[in-house]
């Protein structure tokens, strides 16, 4: 009885705490639009996202036709960032001494400086001297990038598999190759999979700044369309809002795989 | 007398110390000899350099000086001996150290598959053969962490098996087991001694020794300080150390 009791009321506390935030925030939303005298006009924002061309069917608008640039450049940045970091994670964790100090220097390089001023560095220096599109430059950089990041996560998963699972690998003569690829890297994707998401939710993100090199992605599609048409606020909201969209169905997308490949329960 | 199989000269191991300046010597200027067939039981107090040994003999601990020779194959720094040599010794650990993300059906059959090459068909048959010997045949499609500790101990003799091995290392096989689960994992193993498989074993299962063995290595400080027929070893132990031991375990 009693802690019924309890339990009721402090879930009668949070709700009202939950309420009260909610109510402040209406009072503090509402009285900064009024402030603001801004005249909202969603209604102008879907001819941006679909059109109807004259025969009556729908195409992509140009938000949509944006939001395909990024899917794209993040889709393939992913895919090598993955692989860079699966090969600087094996370098870190390999005896070679050049193979650990070019890993070493790759990842102090990437992780030191700015995102931003990398992706100038490989589309204004590089990309002239070895003719590259700025596509390229922008899956180049956000792949290094990313993959930097991505390498310590999966270094951290492999150096987390018991020793002992090594040394049955090997007693069974299975090489260090075949040892990685069906015993250690398995177990260590199933470890790294959740901080992986959260790396490629970053790319995602961070692809926004392909817009600063002439790459036709969703933020630039965004920004042009507001110095058409000074709908700022409503089209940057609706830009957040797609991003939110993709990032948070990637990771409720991952929860599920974890959910259904959980073998240890 | 045939020639033995594994042969061990002069073989020194040390780990570094607590602050790495002094070493501390885990296997001391051991020589050995062991003929197929043998059952070797290694035996002696904890820190021993038992298990130490035993991992040189398949190469998963560097020695620092002296020789193993598996079956003519030197355990040296050539990377394609110590394949070689890991492909005709299998280990079974006190741990199990099962892959916990493969059913039992892979976990036995992926060396086979891999090492040696062997078609999914081939695989497969000797995979239910080697459950029906340990007596799980049921449990093919199971997982590992559904498996009780003998259970899984049971299959990691069967995956070490199926690379059809020379020699059989069992490092403590039945410490890490619930009393009632030790006798099915012995049992498997007394009948892979009576098949005449050579093994060398580190336990504590005197019974085992006395059952299955045929010879008893008595490890104390690194040093090998009995080495003896089984039978013998019971009747009269000779050296001190040992004579002690037994008589605090007997």
């Amino acid at each position: 009885m009693n802690i019924m009791f309890v339990v009721r009321k402090t879930s009668l506390i949070e709700s009202l705490k939950y309420l009260l935030f909610l109510g402040v925030m209406t009072v503090l939303i509402s009285l900064s639009i009024g402030k603001m005298e801004y005249n909202w006009q969603w209604y102008r924002i879907w001819r941006y996202i679909v059109t109807s061309s004259s025969d009556g069917s729908l195409a992509f608008g140009p938000l949509l036709k944006g939001l395909a640039v990024t899917i794209k450049i993040s889709v393939i940045s992913l895919f090598f960032a993955f692989i860079i970091g699966i090969i600087t994670a094996l370098f870190r964790l390999s005896t070679s001494f050049a193979a650990k100090f070019i890993a070493r220097v790759y990842l102090e390089l990437i992780r030191n400086t700015p995102l931003l001023i990398q992706l100038f560095v490989i589309y204004f220096v590089i990309s002239p001297v070895f003719n590259i599109s700025p596509f390229v430059s922008a899956v180049l950089s956000l792949s290094l990038f990313e993959g930097a990041y991505a390498s310590e996560i999966i270094r951290g998963g492999i150096i987390s598999i018991p020793k002992g699972q090594w040394e049955s690998a090997y007693s069974l003569g299975l090489n260090t190759l075949d040892t990685y690829r069906f015993v250690v890297i398995p177990q260590t994707m199933r470890q790294i999979l959740p901080p992986l998401t959260g790396q490629a939710v970053s790319l995602i993100k961070d692809s926004a700044l392909v817009s600063t090199i002439a790459i036709y992605d969703l933020t630039m599609a965004g920004q042009a369309i507001i110095s058409e048409t000074f709908l700022t606020f409503e089209i940057w909201l609706t830009v957040a809002a797609i991003y939110l969209i993709m990032t948070v169905s990637i990771s409720s997308f991952v929860h599920y795989l974890e959910k259904r490949n959980n073998y240890s329960e | 007398m045939s020639k033995p199989i594994i042969v061990v000269r002069n073989l020194n191991k040390t780990f570094p110390g607590p602050d790495n300046k002094i070493e501390i010597s885990a296997v001391k200027d051991v020589n050995v000899e062991i003929f197929q067939g043998e059952v070797v039981v290694v035996r002696g107090p904890s820190g021993a350099g038992k298990s130490t040994f035993l991992r040189c003999l398949n190469g998963l601990e560097n020695f620092d000086s002296g020789s193993v020779v598996i079956d003519n194959t030197p355990l040296d720094h050539h990377h394609k001996n110590r394949l070689e040599i890991r492909k005709e010794v299998g280990m079974v650990f006190q741990s199990f150290n099962l892959f916990p993300h493969m059913t039992v059906r892979k976990n036995i059959s992926l060396a086979i598959s891999r090492v040696r090459k062997k078609s999914k068909e081939e695989c497969e048959i000797t995979t239910l053969d080697l459950l029906e010997k340990v007596g799980i045949t049921d449990k093919i499609d199971s997982y590992p962490s559904q498996l009780s500790g003998g259970q899984q101990q049971r299959v990691a003799i069967a995956r070490a098996l199926a690379m059809n091995p020379k020699i059989m290392l069992f490092d403590e096989a039945t410490s890490a087991l619930d009393p009632e689960m030790i006798s099915e994992v012995l049992d498997v193993m007394k009948a892979l001694a009576k098949e005449g498989m050579t093994m060398v074993v580190v336990t504590h299962e005197m019974g085992f020794a006395r059952e299955a063995g045929t010879r008893l290595l008595f490890m104390d400080n690194g040093e090998i300080v009995e080495d003896r027929e089984v039978r013998d070893f019971f009747e009269n132990p000779i050296e001190d150390r040992s004579k002690a031991f037994l008589s605090k375990v007997l």
